[in-house]
């Protein structure tokens, strides 16, 4: 088995440790995201083990943590669908990883599809596209697209490597 | 050989020539100049130095380390010893921060260690191991050592320093699952927290942080760290063994560290490396030192038992040699010098009078039987009351009437005996009354034996005004016979108690025809 360091990145209040903690097994508190910035999880997609750092959101204070991202194999971008300020965010976050670790693997969730009248608008529908990603509606509420997130940026870091 | 064979081999070689001229044609120069340029040293060099770098680039890095690991090996050895100033000079600044962080580490353990003796030298426990070191003859140090060593290393990790991503894990028997990936990138992500907190330039590391009973020591490498989990307290000393690994796991796996990419298939003979790390002084040693410490007890136990052992026998011993010596004291006749115990028996020394009885029978009722005591006594004559007495009912068979009394340690031999008795033991009777130790002043002739004597030798007429009575004379009581006889019978009747000092005939001679006949005029009549 093969074990593979991914990393949960976004503004702060999009959803990542939702959708982290429904698709693993929990084992560590939320204390840490609030303490250290960064909460670990870990669970198995296939032949892979997925170590899955979920890294504090970014605020209007302070910057990601890029330290934490060192040595990941693949990034998940998180983003509230319902707020199109942070999809936005999302190419700076994106800039601070590729400088960090480069260019990896990467799938764009857009969060909280769950929510009445959620639709992304244009312009960051745009932004998206330019960027040639695969984007996924998820809802960590009903669990919608979750575990196609993870499934797809795994297949993304297996075609890489081979 | 002769000149025709000679033509022929130059023919033949001229037609070879030719040959080797139609098939190179052109080529000729070509491989002429190909032959100098491989023949020509500088040549070979100059186009080998072109493509060597290249070449090193596309080789297979493992084939190419393993091929390079010996001739790099004796070069560095070589250079180092040739040029070691140049070398140190080179390079202090990679060993300086190590040196300088081992001495650190070194210092920091020396400190905890003095921390800990200190502690254990002044509390409770610290007497107890005083007390359990004075009773098995172990150093104080090293029994307050052994108390520290309680420990258990219950898993090892080596992380990627900075992807936090676990390397390789080793886990001891029977402890608590983890998930060794999470937390070896818990550790590496609360390291960069630490290193963000607390320190300006990113130097600081995190050694050691605790959680519940368990300590976790992380020893930190330029590329990994080696995460120790610990139940206990574990000796510093482990903390070197945790950078010695380290350094060994730099050197032999230098090229899969770089490499490593999530898999450990390159990582084979690692956990011979970590195993030695994963020490253990559990309390089963703890209950093992009970059981060490019970049988050092045992010698002690077995010392205890006897000098208790010794103890009863001495005062047992002693107390038989009291008890001998208080009857022996009140036992009239035995003077005890000395008593004393030797082979098993108590001897005792001194003066034993022969007629003198041992209390046997009171020494019987405390356990001493007759067997255990041996008389190595002179023999004498007790002048004591009590032997006496015993002696003279020996020596005068007491009649009826006749009794011996103490009175002021004196011996009285009183009442009224047999005027035979008294005659037969006479003699007896003046030498133990002659030495002062006997009273016979209350000793006389009964009545009854002189009156009885009397008639065996006269007729009742006869002794008709007879009197008897008795008289003190001297130290004795005396019977007196009185009363008026004829000749021939007051003759008879002195004769019958001539030489008895007992029985005085005081009767007078009756004159001629005045005979009247014997009255009884004593105070005890004649009966």
């Amino acid at each position: 088995m093969r074990k593979k360091k991914i990393c949960m990145v976004g503004d702060f209040s999009v959803g990542k440790t939702s959708i982290t903690q429904k698709f693993v097994n929990n084992v560590f508190s939320e204390k840490y995201l609030t303490t250290i910035g960064v909460k670990i999880d870990t669970a198995t997609v296939g032949e892979d083990k997925l170590i899955v750092w979920d890294v504090a959101g970014r605020d209007s204070l302070s910057p990601i943590n890029a330290s934490y991202l060192v040595g990941a194999s693949g990034v998940i971008l998180v983003a509230d669908g319902s707020r199109s300020s942070t999809v936005g965010v999302l190419l700076e976050i994106w800039q601070t990883v590729t400088n960090r670790i480069g260019s990896v693997p990467v799938v764009v969730a857009l969060n909280k599809a769950d929510l009445d009248g959620w639709q992304i608008d244009d312009h960051s529908r745009a932004l998206l596209d330019q960027q040639g990603w695969d984007v996924f509606a998820t809802s960590a509420k009903d669990g919608k697209n979750v575990e196609a997130v993870f499934k797809k940026l795994v297949e993304i870091m297996n075609c890489k490597e081979s | 050989m002769s000149e025709i064979d000679k033509l022929s081999d130059n023919e033949e070689q001229r037609q070879i020539d030719e040959l080797r001229e139609i098939l190179a044609g052109e080529n000729a120069g070509q491989l002429a100049a190909l032959k100098q340029r491989i023949e020509d040293i500088e040549s070979r060099t100059r186009d080998v130095s072109e493509v060597l770098a290249p070449a090193i680039r596309q080789a297979d890095s493992r084939d190419l380390v393993a091929s390079l690991q010996e001739p790099f090996s004796l070069t560095l050895k070589q250079a180092i010893r040739s040029e070691p100033k140049e070398y140190a000079e080179i390079l202090y600044p990679v060993m300086a921060p190590s040196i300088a962080r081992a001495i650190s580490q070194a210092i920091s353990s020396m400190v905890v260690t003095i921390n800990r003796t200190v502690e254990s030298a002044t509390s409770v426990e610290s007497i107890k191991t005083r007390i359990q070191s004075i009773r098995t003859g172990i150093p104080y140090g090293e029994l307050a050592l052994r108390q520290s060593l309680l420990y258990r290393v219950e898993h090892v990790y080596l992380i990627e320093r900075e992807s936090g991503m676990q390397i390789y894990e080793i886990t001891a028997p029977d402890t608590q699952s983890l998930d060794g990936d999470a937390v070896s990138a818990m550790a590496s992500a609360i390291q960069s927290f630490v290193q963000d907190s607390f320190s300006q330039d990113r130097s600081a590391m995190l050694t050691d942080f605790k959680v519940g009973e368990h300590n976790v020591w992380v020893a930190h490498g330029p590329k990994t760290m080696l995460a120790c989990v610990i139940l206990g307290d574990a000796p510093e000393e482990l903390k070197g063994d945790l950078y010695s690994a380290l350094y060994k796991i730099r050197t032999d796996y230098a090229v899969p560290i770089a490499e490593f990419d999530g898999s450990i298939d390159q990582f084979d003979g690692l956990g011979d490396i970590l195993q030695p790390l994963m020490q253990s002084r559990l309390k089963d040693n703890e209950s093992g030192k009970n059981r060490s410490s019970r049988r050092n007890s045992i010698p002690f136990i077995i010392i205890g038992l006897a000098l208790l052992y010794f103890f009863y026998q001495w005062f047992t011993h002693n107390n038989k040699l009291s008890t001998v010596e208080y009857y022996l004291r009140q036992a009239p006749g035995i003077a005890a010098t000395d008593i004393y115990w030797k082979s098993g028996r108590v001897v005792v020394e001194g003066l034993k009078d022969p007629d003198a009885k041992a209390p046997y029978g009171a020494l019987e009722a405390y356990g001493i039987d007759r067997e255990l005591l041996e008389f190595r006594t002179i023999p004498f004559r007790s002048l004591e009351v009590d032997m006496e007495l015993q002696r003279f009912r020996s020596e005068l068979t007491l009649p009826r009437g006749v009794y011996l009394s103490v009175r002021n340690e004196m011996i009285y031999l009183y009442g009224e005996a047999p005027i035979q008795w008294l005659n037969s033991n006479d003699a007896r009777i003046r030498q133990l009354a002659a030495d002062s130790r006997l009273s016979i002043s209350e000793l006389s002739a009964s009545f009854e034996s002189v009156s009885d004597l009397l008639r065996t030798s006269f007729a009742k007429s006869d002794l008709q005004g007879m009197r008897m009575t008795s008289a003190a004379r001297g130290e004795l009581t005396i019977l007196e016979i009185g009363g008026t006889f004829e000749a021939s019978k007051l003759a008879l009747m002195s004769a019958l108690f001539a030489g008895s000092r007992w029985v005085m005939v005081t009767a007078r001679e009756s004159e001629k025809g005045s005979e009247d006949s014997i009255s009884n005029q004593s105070d005890t009549p004649v009966r």
